[in-house]
């Protein structure tokens, strides 16, 4: 066991970890945040993308002892309590969200590329979300969701 | 899917990582970015008992240029870092692009230069399940003694697929090895083994530093063309690389592959400056690499026969598009 600091949505957790434990595992299993999705558990699906020090990152392709003293932010973290960040609003409201799996993971990376990049083109969205998988949507929905805020 | 046991060591300094490496004699991996590692580990296919994490090692992760000098990367330097930096972006474009031609942007966030070079072979029959290998006899990859791939041949045919790699060598990089006794400073190509099992030179207690790119000149120009199903995650069914060298009495035309083979393929022609570089040079480096391509059965996407056709193609169109930025 390795006592370690993680620091998750602003908040400084002190945890007891296996240091073979990936972040994904932690924040799901010790912090009960199970926004962030195991999809493939492989690195291939994007479902458990979080924003490490402000870029995207896959939570089960890192171990949780590798994230001591960076910022991590889910998607608990995304918007304050009770309210919805601009981002879930548009997915909402242009019908980006079916099964609603791979929702946290985009989210993610389109705050992600939002945060780097306020004006994104089509192009720019589809690259930072290539990483995405969506097997419900067919993506233009996700697209139009993210360059709506972008606009904005 | 749970990851083995292991213990984990964050050295502070390189001279301490490369102590440990050499102490735990091979028992040990070295943790870059992680995204070529974890999944093996998790998969069972690889069990080391220590992981050694470069990332708390300071001054790894630093790009630096100078004219004179050329380019020099920190083999912790990120994909995304290198794709994003300024001096990069102007200066080796075709690093840039290729960078971006890496999985996802998670992965490209993640993943490190040096991390993309010494990447480990790729094969259908080793890079999958426990689940899905039963009734599989263990392949020489896997520690066993058997091929599926080509079968009888009693040698591993796991193909190495850095998107990276053959930019690097087109650049004609050079790379810092590190260990407990010094450092030695040698071409890129000498990373490579050619051997499937264990496609690097490295020995436990080794350590890839730095990558070093020669200065460029304005006349020349370099590509990357990647040939993939999907325009995102995939792994290069071939991947080639162009470049054209130009110095004060000659120039330099190299053609270097990935996805075809145990190891990157480099393939250098020397003309005088002054001499054009028409289709006779073209047609050699495109038939040599034909030659010498041996894409196989083991990578998810196209037929192998597809992919060496395209060989060829994919040769002459680099070499064309990397005279047209060199403004020849």
């Amino acid at each position: 066991m390795e006592r370690i600091t993680l620091n998750v949505n602003g908040q400084s957790h002190q945890l007891n970890i296996k240091v073979n434990e990936t972040l994904l595992d932690v924040l799901r299993e010790q912090l009960g945040l199970f926004g962030t999705k195991k999809g493939c558990d492989s690195g291939a699906c994007g479902a458990c993308t979080v924003i490490i020090d402000g870029e995207p990152a896959l939570s089960c392709m890192i171990l949780a002892v590798r994230c001591q003293g960076r910022e991590i932010l889910t998607i608990e973290g995304l918007a304050p309590e009770g309210e919805l960040h601009p981002l879930q609003e548009s997915a909402i409201e242009h019908g980006a969200v079916q099964c609603g799996f791979c929702t946290p993971g985009w989210l993610m990376s389109a705050k992600a590329l939002l945060d780097e990049n306020p004006a994104p083109s089509r192009r720019e969205v589809q690259a930072a979300i290539a990483g995405n998988l969506c097997r419900c949507t067919g993506y233009k929905q996700i697209e139009d969701a993210i360059l709506a805020v972008a606009k904005k | 899917m749970r990851l083995p046991e292991f213990s984990y060591v964050a050295p502070r300094s390189l001279a301490e990582a490369c102590t440990t490496l050499e102490e735990m004699d091979g028992k040990a991996a070295v943790i870059a970015g992680g995204t070529d590692l974890l999944q093996p580990l998790k998969e069972k296919l690889k069990r080391p008992h220590y992981l050694v994490d470069l990332r708390s090692i300071p001054g790894l992760d630093e790009i630096s240029y100078d004219p004179k000098e050329g380019l020099t990367l920190g083999a912790m330097v990120s994909l995304r870092h290198l794709a994003a930096s300024r001096v990069v972006k102007q200066t080796y474009p075709v690093l840039a692009q290729a960078a971006l031609e890496v999985a996802t942007a998670q992965i490209q966030a993640m993943g490190t230069v040096g991390g993309n070079l010494c990447q480990d072979s790729l094969c259908l029959y080793y890079n999958r399940s426990a689940a899905s290998k039963k009734g599989l006899e263990l392949c020489l990859k896997a520690g066993g003694d058997v091929c599926h791939t080509v079968k009888g041949s009693g040698k591993c045919w796991a193909t190495f697929c850095s998107d990276l790699a053959p930019v690097f060598l087109v650049l004609g990089a050079r790379i810092k090895i590190v260990d407990k006794d010094g450092e030695r400073v040698s071409p890129l190509a000498e990373l490579y083994s050619g051997h499937g099992r264990r496609p690097l030179t490295l020995k436990p207690g080794q350590v890839l530093t730095q990558i070093m790119v020669p200065p460029v000149t304005g006349s020349d120009g370099a590509v990357y063309l990647k040939l993939r199903l999907r325009q995102s995650i995939d792994y290069p069914a071939l991947g080639v690389a162009a470049g054209i060298r130009v110095k004060e009495e000659t120039q330099k035309i190299a053609v270097a592959l990935t996805g075809v083979e145990k190891k990157p393929l480099l393939f250098e022609k020397e003309l005088a400056r002054d001499q054009t570089i028409g289709e006779d040079v073209i047609r050699v480096l495109a038939e040599q690499a034909y030659a010498q391509a041996h894409p196989l059965n083991n990578l998810r996407d196209f037929t192998p026969k597809y992919r060496k056709e395209m060989v060829p193609i994919y040769v002459r169109s680099a070499l064309q598009q990397a005279l047209h930025w060199g403004g020849q």
